[in-house]
């Protein structure tokens, strides 16, 4: 376990030197930045009385800070979930490739490493590069609006969170692929067909009645049934973020089926690994 | 030379001996799996039988395919043998513990462009279990001819110092085995005496040695044992010694202005690589100081005096004869001798790993 704990800790090292991850990484910051400085809130009484964006007045009902917070907060719950996810299946599609990269593989291969502990090592390290993505993110957002209308809230933090977690069962169906076949290309198209049908399989209930009954809708709710349901859990991710209410049950079963959904293809990535020559 | 090149007989190598093994091949087949893949259902492997001695520094050579990387893999356990068993250091090449006593470097090393030499070292030295401090790692810099480069970035290395940084890593934690592919490929003539000096030293703390090189010149300065590696075959193996000497040839050097013709009539025959340089055939020392009084009568002046040794370019090519024959007649077997491009007729064969 110390091994894969190194891979990991490698990987991070080489993520903070990559262009895709120093644009992030800047980009967040700018965005903070901006942020923190261009918007001025005026609170009264813990009512939103004002808001003003780079000096001009954005015109907004007079309402409570809690409930004025629920719509931004929701909002960026949604920017951050898909755009987060798009984000990491794009940048992050090639650190498969890479470790199994000729004259790399082999190194590795060669040192006191068992060959499992090498591929949870980069699942463990990509999901660590995500988890610090979305805490810097949604924590310095929400750190600026706590700040500003003294309103102290972690639900946007446990959405970006979320995310994070969706983020690695997609992970592991793409790294899988990159095992089957050395390619970025084919990771990253994983990673885009199961966002894509993720978030169909979220909405299977109401999509299903496009099907007729019997044959061709079962088929639909079968082939839907073992996806990921990205769409609700973004749902929920916002719901979670705007205070909103979340049926526990709900959560914790498409969280679970996320959970399986990504060991199962992360098993079977291993397996593969296992079995393969470099 | 019948008696001193050692063909090896199928099923065994001919250094199997009491001593303690470092590496031990016994039938090892290997065909590559898949259908559609690069090199699918191609054998690389067609029975290696090998026996490495612990403490010896074996040269592995061989034509392009002939099997020397999918061996050294195997191995390492990189990849698995389709049939047949390989020992290392007296274990499963799986084995972490015995992969621990193991420093390897590839062919072509893949080194992160952004880590510096330092990290990269302590990734190593963490992955295999080592705790080293700073100290240790500048160190093991300096023994490279790194430590100017200790803190740049991996990214601007040249090929020779990437290939250091490799040796590096690979010599981390004093491995019993070194297994090394191409070591000195890409690195400077001095550059590669430093390399040689280094394996020295390693020899002389105990470690054994199993080096793939194409520079074969490299091979002979390094190695005490040679296998020779054809079709996925050991073809030839033994102590460098009875593979390019004899133990009735010798090459004799006489001062310039020697009679030619005579030297010629008393068995002396002209030897590439100098114009005063002669071979010359003796049975016995009797015979060969026979006729070095008969050349010193003729007026000739003995200024040197040693073992006739072949280079190992002229082993391999005559090992892999029977190979180059069938290419010639078009039934090449992988691994067959395949002569480089727009080389002459009769040109020494392309050897790369």
């Amino acid at each position: 376990m110390k091994a894969a704990l190194t891979v990991a800790a490698d990987l991070l090292r080489e993520a903070a030197s990559r262009r895709w991850f120093l644009a992030l990484g800047i980009g967040i910051t700018t965005a903070l930045v901006v942020l923190g400085f261009a918007l001025r809130l005026e609170v009264v009484d813990g009512a939103l009385a004002a808001t003003r964006l780079f000096g001009r007045e954005v015109r907004t009902d007079i309402r409570s800070v809690e409930i004025a917070l629920r719509f931004v907060y929701r909002a960026a719950a949604y920017v951050l979930f898909y755009g987060g996810l798009v984000f990491g299946i794009v940048a992050c599609a090639d650190f498969g490739p890479s470790l199994l990269a000729p004259g790399r593989i082999e190194h590795l291969l060669s040192l006191p490493v068992r060959r499992y502990e090498l591929l949870l090592g980069t699942f463990l390290g990509v999901l660590a590069l995500s988890l610090l993505g979305a805490i810097y993110g949604a924590g310095g957002f929400t750190l600026i609006f706590a700040i500003k209308t003294g309103y102290w809230t972690l639900r946007p933090v446990a959405a970006a969170l979320l995310a994070s977690v969706t983020f690695a069962g997609i992970y592991g169906a793409m790294l899988t692929a990159a095992v089957a076949l050395r390619s970025a290309a084919l990771s990253a198209a994983v990673g885009v067909v199961l966002f894509v049908l993720g978030i169909i399989a979220g909405y299977r209930d109401r999509l299903d009645t496009f099907f007729e009954a019997g044959w061709a809708r079962e088929a639909f709710r079968g082939f839907t049934f073992v996806l990921p349901r990205v769409s609700a859990l973004a749902d929920a991710s916002a719901d979670i973020a705007a205070s909103a209410a979340v049926k526990p049950e709900v959560l914790a079963s498409q969280v679970v089926g996320l959970l399986v959904f990504g060991f199962a293809a992360l098993a079977l990535g291993i397996h593969l690994f296992e079995q393969k020559d470099f | 030379m019948e008696r001193a090149i050692v063909e090896v007989p199928p099923g065994g190598s001919s250094c199997k001996s009491s001593r303690v093994l470092a590496i031990e091949a016994v039938s090892v087949r290997k065909v590559y799996r898949g259908f559609l893949g690069r090199g699918a259902g191609q054998r690389a492997l067609a029975g290696l039988d090998i026996a490495i001695p612990k403490g010896t520094a074996f040269g592995l050579i061989g034509l392009n395919g002939a099997g020397k990387t999918t061996f050294i893999k195997i191995m390492l356990g990189v990849v698995r043998p389709t049939e047949g068993s390989v020992r290392v250091l007296g274990g499963d090449p799986e084995d972490p513990k015995v992969r621990a006593r193991i420093g390897y470097l590839p062919e072509r090393l893949f080194l992160t462009n952004a880590f510096t030499p330092r990290q990269f070292l302590a990734s190593v030295a963490r992955m295999k279990g080592l705790s080293l401090g700073a100290d240790a790692i500048a160190n093991q810099l300096d023994r490279v001819g790194l430590s100017d480069a200790q803190t740049r970035k991996i990214g601007g290395f040249s090929k020779g110092m990437r290939q250091r940084l490799g040796l590096a890593g690979a010599l981390l934690g004093e491995p019993e085995l070194l297994i090394l592919d191409e070591p000195t490929d890409g690195v400077d003539p001095l550059g590669r005496a430093e390399i040689r000096k280094l394996l020295t030293e390693e020899r002389a703390r105990g470690a054994t040695l199993f080096l793939n090189s194409h520079l074969l010149s490299e091979t002979e300065r390094v190695c005490d044992r040679i296998g020779i590696l054809a079709g996925g075959r050991l073809v030839r193996e033994g102590a460098l010694l009875d593979l390019c000497g004899s133990d009735t040839a010798y090459r004799a050097r006489f001062a310039p202005g020697a009679d030619v013709a005579e030297l010629g009539r008393l068995g002396f025959r002209a030897a590439e690589g100098g114009r005063e340089d002669f071979r010359v055939e003796a049975a016995t020392p009797q015979v060969l100081n026979e006729k070095l009084d008969q050349a010193r009568r003729a007026g000739a002046l003995l200024v040197g005096l040693s073992h006739d040794l072949r280079d190992l370019e002229d082993v391999l090519a005559e090992a892999l004869a029977p190979s180059a024959a069938a290419s010639r007649e078009g039934e090449a077997p992988p691994g067959s001798l395949r002569p480089s491009g727009g080389s002459a007729p009769g040109a020494a064969p392309e050897v790369v790993s």
